[in-house]
């Protein structure tokens, strides 16, 4: 099955580095800044790989920036994936995630309807992406 | 002749040393027979540690699974109290089995600010047989149950893949739990280079 992902909504800001996981000094300039990727093809009832990538510091507050002053934690805790306003799957994550945190997940494309994912962080900040489904 | 032997024992074998002279800065001096006999001694005990480590460490957990033959047991092997703690706050006494779930993760991970993680399970799925929850404990983090990843049938058979961090070489540990309640694991000791956590 070809998996060369087509269906990237993107957000206004433009692409950055940061999304191949560059591990650039300072905060990304496009915290929230969120991708889902389907496969090129789906069929009907087969199971899918989703990939969604949120661009988030992650941070875990043990670091220190370079004035010696301590990082706060700031991190997502909490992620949940609708598919057809339905909640399918639902992840609780702490700081020991990796910064812009990736997660691939399977899911049965069992009709055309949207994938919504959500991710929350612990300023009580909400990123939302969503993608449809369509049978090709 | 032996009382002679007996102080060159003491001093550590010294001849040109005056009986008497021992070495003041050691409360209790040991020669070097003695050193040599305590060496000896060590060596049998660590022969016979060691395979109780390996054991132990592939009891409860399944760890063991996916350790590199060469892997060095030590204390890093033992599950610590907080982690016992962790998994009694999840699962109380619900036995966990070793099995079923595949634990892709890299056993030398350089960088431990980002350790591609695969967690998969080879039981088949189905409406009524899923994984409910799939549980992420790493050993020597600062938060031992490091995510956990809610499913349901919707989701259909597949993997689940993330990054971690991790403070340092340490245990990570998969846990599935089926919507029958049964609890299956895997472990693989990663060995870590750089701190991923603070």
């Amino acid at each position: 099955m070809p998996m060369t992902p087509h269906t990237v909504p993107r957000a206004a800001a433009p692409a950055t580095p940061s999304l191949t996981f560059a591990m650039a000094a300072g905060a990304p300039s496009a915290v929230g800044e969120a991708r889902i990727l389907l496969p090129l093809s789906v069929a009907r009832d087969a199971v899918i790989d989703v990939r969604a990538l949120l661009v988030h510091p992650m941070d875990t507050g043990f670091f220190r920036d370079a004035q010696g002053n301590p990082i706060p934690a700031y991190f997502v805790n909490a992620v949940t994936v609708t598919y057809g306003g339905e909640q399918v799957a639902r992840f609780e994550w702490t700081s020991g995630i990796s910064r812009d945190p990736y997660v691939r997940f399977p899911l049965r494309a069992s009709r055309e309807a949207p994938v919504q994912v959500v991710w929350k962080d612990n300023k009580g900040a909400e990123y939302h992406q969503s993608v449809d489904v369509k049978f090709a | 002749m032996g009382s002679e032997e007996s102080v060159r024992d003491a001093t550590g074998g010294d001849a040109g040393s005056a009986p008497g002279a021992a070495d003041d800065r050691c409360a209790a001096p040991v020669g070097r027979r003695g050193f040599l006999r305590a060496g000896v001694l060590a060596a049998a005990g660590l022969a016979f540690v060691r395979p109780l480590f390996g054991e132990t460490a592939a009891g409860r957990l399944g760890a063991g699974d996916g350790v590199r033959p060469t892997a060095p047991s030590g204390p890093d092997d033992e599950m610590t109290d907080a982690v016992r703690q962790v998994l009694k706050d999840k699962f109380g006494d619900r036995p966990i089995t070793p099995g079923h779930v595949q634990l892709d993760i890299p056993t030398d991970a350089p960088d431990g600010r980002a350790v591609p993680t695969i967690l998969d399970i080879d039981l088949p799925i189905t409406a009524t047989s899923y994984v409910a929850t799939y549980h992420l404990l790493v050993d020597h983090n600062p938060d031992i149950a490091l995510a956990t990843y809610h499913l349901g049938p919707a989701n259909g058979e597949g993997p689940i893949e993330t990054r971690i961090k991790m403070r340092r070489t340490s245990y990570v540990r998969a846990i599935a739990e089926m919507n029958t309640g049964e609890l299956w694991s895997a472990a693989v000791k990663v060995f870590v280079g750089l701190n991923g956590c603070g």
